[in-house]
């Protein structure tokens, strides 16, 4: 199936089937240390050629920018968006503003030669916008913790440095692990994640915070619902009964002075938790500080 | 007698949807549950749900209703328009800029938004009044509308703009709150709303019988000794008040100020003493059924009440375009 | 009675005053007629009676009370001494016969009172004057053209004033209708109402009015009894048009004859 999508995909430079299988080879055996050659497929399903390692790099999404940086390919970041302010030194790096629908002459008047973006509808006509300008484009999906792993594997043979990708990925996960076994034993704290109130949104089973709240001890009493930021009712709130209520610093000023809150017993108990969003609020190379901070709020009982 | 049909069943009908609203959610409740609830007793979560949720929200439906009918019943007669509406006179536009300027400040105390709507929706009306006296209309509704068109162009301009480089979430948020809700009741809101239709029912209750007049025409309302453009003025700040209350309360709900007054009149209510009422009472009942219907419909997410009411407002006046409305 | 003296209206914007010095009485008993071409300046006085129009100069005055007043209780108390039929009216909603005409009870009561005996009376009254007391509980929009306009005076009869002003009350009636307004009119002077009307429909103007005034591009031409102002030279003028004055076979009155027109068949 992949190798038809490449054939389907092939540009004409490169014709035909030996190129196919060439880049099926390719990605059947795992990245080679020195291979240049060869693709990627994105998660537009667009093919990305990989040529010489990219000199000048927009990065726009924080997850992506995160990850660079940890490769090492931080010097090499023209432009990011708005948001990305980890680690310190991404604040050198030009603001190009909003990563959704981002401003295509600007990311062009840095004279990228890889520009990556968040794989997300609104992007595709950014997408095909830089593409057509000759620029090479990658678009990520980061909504679990698998798409990290993926991120960092894809950004790692981008750049050429695929043995320290490895290790930012095994570094997570050994994290990971180990706030995984340290809360398995404690029993599951159900959690409401609160993203938004007008709608009231929350977090669902599509997204890594399920995944981060499940590693730290708990449960997403929404888990159940495949999107990542479905909208619910807070009478069906009410009726899921969660101990622990999650929420940025704002959210939970909002919560604290609503009265239709007051009626979630989590709230008359008091237990409405600060997250950090800098920890928690991308799947990026802090997943595993994450889940450990995750873990302390809900298991305040257990050692850190 | 048609007008006493019109009360009985207009007060039964309001009586068995509030009863069916507070019983009906999306949550699952026995009859018994729920009477327990109201006094009090039993689960404290089922308490919660009766007491402090679906109870202030079909309250505030019920007063939304009330007021958008009363408006629109006003504005109708003073204006001697069948099609128009409360938030004729820019209430719609000024208090959505409001509305949408506090949710991109990020205004984090509960009353910020609903406040900024009030303040938007007083000014525009404000504006409209002013560019329909400069325009030299006096009392002249065509005026008034065109300068209340004018006004609302103006204002959904600045919305676009505004909402253009907005955050998403800024965005998520306005869009939500112009889709009209009651989702956020509380008391306290209930009680700001019930205030104000008091206030702004009682003077059109009690001034009544000018809308009578009014509804004559200009010069035959002049020569039965009305000061018409006083007259006509008070009408519109107190069907506005109505109108701004009620979207501050819960953001734009239309359709309502619409479609009931036509009820009310062709349920044989005579005089708009009579008329203001039923629209009241109709108005309530309409709110109420379509936030039930709000509820239930994708439980456990939530349609926005606009949509619902729009939903109901499209087929009847079809209805009413074939029946030939003689207005 | 209404007196009007020198009385100068300009309109906005400019141009010639609508109303250049017209001077006239319409006294109690009497029914008084204002005549003249389109443009005359004839529903202009009914405006500035009705004090929709700014005066420029002189004074309209009814019985004891000032045509423009300022406070909403000298509103209502001018329209308990004048009542005023427009040109044209069509409710925006339609209502029962009854319930409109007792809106012209509005200006005996406060806004917030409600309807007393006296009220009650003066409708039922009103409607038997203007002849649709069988008509009181069909609705306005089911009534035919005659129905509506002797609804339209009922309700003025309601106000129980002293003087009664009409604007061209018989624009889309047939001829009986016509008869029927005319001869309503005659008998509320014969009551002892100060009726002042306003018409181009000359002939029965010149049959039922016992005084005219005709009015020419804002100035009276003539003032007096249909007979005296009747007369070819003095029409001929003020028309512009070719005709004859005669007498009709019924009563006698004077009565125009528009002849054809220059140069054409």
């Amino acid at each position: 199936m992949l190798a038809r999508r490449l054939r389907r995909l092939a540009r004409p430079r490169f014709p035909g089937s030996i190129a196919a299988l060439l880049a099926a080879a390719a990605l059947a055996c795992g990245e080679r240390p020195a291979e240049r050659t060869g693709y990627e497929i994105d998660d537009f399903g667009a093919v990305v050629a990989l040529g010489a390692p990219p000199a000048r790099i927009v990065s726009l999404n924080p997850t992506t920018t995160e990850i660079l940086f940890a490769l090492g390919a931080g010097p090499r970041l023209v432009g990011r968006t708005h948001w990305d302010l980890y680690p310190d030194s991404a604040r050198r790096v030009p603001d190009m503003g909003d990563g959704l629908r981002p401003n295509v002459e600007a990311v062009l008047a840095a004279r990228p030669d890889l520009v990556v973006l968040y794989a997300s509808e609104d992007n595709r006509a950014a997408a095909r916008a830089l593409r057509e300008a000759g620029v090479g484009t990658v678009a990520l999906k980061v909504d679990r913790i698998a798409h990290f792993r993926r991120a960092t594997t894809l950004l790692g043979r981008l750049v050429g440095d695929s043995a320290r990708a490895r290790d930012v990925i095994d570094s997570v996960t050994r994290t990971l692990d180990r706030v995984r076994a340290a809360t398995a034993a404690a029993p599951r704290t159900t959690v409401f994640w609160h993203v938004w109130d007008a709608p009231l949104m929350t977090v669902g089973g599509g997204s890594y915070m399920t995944e981060l709240v499940d590693i730290a001890g708990g449960r997403n009493v929404y888990g159940h619902l495949a999107a990542v930021s479905p909208t619910v009712s807070i009478e069906d709130l009410l009726r899921r009964r969660p101990q622990v209520i999650l929420a940025g610093a704002a959210g939970r000023e909002r919560i604290l002075g609503s009265a239709a809150w007051r009626a979630v017993p989590a709230v008359r108990a008091g237990r409405v938790l600060v997250a950090d969003t800098a920890l928690v609020g991308r799947p990026g190379v802090r997943l595993g500080e994450g889940a450990a901070h995750l873990a302390r709020l809900l298991h305040p009982e257990l050692a850190p | 007698m048609r007008a006493l049909r019109f009360w009985l069943v207009g007060l039964a009908s309001l009586l068995l949807l509030a009863t069916l609203a507070v019983g009906v959610g999306a949550v699952p409740l026995g009859a018994g549950d729920v009477w327990r609830a109201l006094l009090g007793a039993g689960d404290e979560t089922t308490v919660a749900i009766v007491r402090a949720l679906r109870l202030p929200r079909v309250a505030l439906a019920a007063l939304v209703g009330a007021g958008l009918g009363m408006s629109g019943a006003a504005l109708q007669g003073t204006l001697r328009n069948a099609l128009a509406e409360p938030y004729l006179l820019g209430v719609s536009g000024g208090a959505a800029v409001g509305a949408v300027l506090a949710v991109a400040a990020g205004v984090a105390s509960e009353a910020g938004v609903p406040l900024a709507a009030f303040a938007g929706a007083g000014a525009a009306v404000a504006v409209v009044i002013a560019v329909a006296r400069a325009a030299g209309g006096r009392a002249d509704p065509r005026v008034l509308l065109m300068s209340g068109v004018i006004v609302g162009a103006f204002a959904n301009a600045a919305i676009m703009i505004l909402l253009a480089d907005a955050a998403p979430n800024t965005v998520r948020g306005a869009l939500w709150w112009m889709m009209g809700s009651v989702s956020g009741a509380d008391w306290a809101r209930v009680g700001w709303l019930a205030l104000h239709l008091l206030l702004g029912g009682a003077g059109l209750l009690a001034w009544a019988r000018e809308i009578d007049v009014l509804a004559l025409g200009e010069e035959p309302a002049a020569s039965l000794g009305l000061d018409v453009e006083r007259s006509a003025r008070r009408v519109y700040f107190l069907a506005s008040l109505l109108a701004a209350a009620t979207v501050a309360a819960a953001g734009l709900v239309g359709f309502v100020g619409l479609v009931v007054p036509h009820l009310a009149r062709g349920g044989g209510l005579r005089g708009h003493r009579a008329i203001l009422l039923g629209a009241a009472l109709a108005g309530a009942a309409l709110v109420v059924a379509a936030d039930l219907v709000a509820r239930v419909a994708r439980a456990p997410a939530e349609l926005p009440l606009g949509a619902v009411t729009a939903l109901v407002g499209v087929p009847f006046f079809l209805v009413l375009l074939r029946r030939g409305e003689r207005a | 009675m209404i007196a009007v003296r020198d009385l100068v209206v300009r309109y906005r914007g400019g141009g010639d005053a609508a109303v250049d010095g017209v001077s006239f009485t319409a006294p109690a008993g009497r029914v008084t007629a204002i005549a003249g071409p389109n443009g005359s300046g004839k529903s202009t006085i009914v405006r500035a009676l009705l004090g929709r129009v700014p005066v420029a100069a002189g004074t309209a005055a009814v019985g004891a009370a000032e045509t423009a007043p300022t406070s909403p209780r000298d509103r209502r108390a001018l329209a308990r001494e004048l009542a005023v039929v427009t040109q044209r009216e069509e409710p925006a909603f339609p209502m029962r016969v009854r319930d409109y005409v007792a809106l012209g009870r509005y200006p005996h009561g406060s806004a917030w009172s409600a309807e007393s005996a006296a009220d009650r009376a003066a409708v039922a009254r009103a409607l038997e004057r203007a002849g649709v007391a069988p008509l009181a509980a069909r609705r306005t929009d089911e009534l035919s053209g005659g129905e509506w306009q002797r609804a339209r005076i009922a309700r003025a009869l309601a106000q129980e004033a002293a003087a009664l002003v009409l604007d061209e009350p018989t624009t889309f009636l047939d001829v009986a209708h016509e008869m029927a307004v005319f001869e309503l009119l005659a008998a509320l002077a014969a009551d002892g109402i100060a009726v002042l009307l306003v018409s181009h429909q000359l002939n029965l103007v010149a049959r039922f009015a016992d005084h005219i005034v005709l009015l020419h591009r804002g100035r009276v031409a003539a003032a007096g009894t249909p007979a005296e102002v009747m007369q070819g030279a003095t029409l001929e003028a003020v028309y512009e048009w070719p005709l004859v004055v005669t007498r009709d076979p019924a009563v006698g009155a004077p009565a125009l004859v528009p002849l054809r027109g220059r140069g054409r068949r």
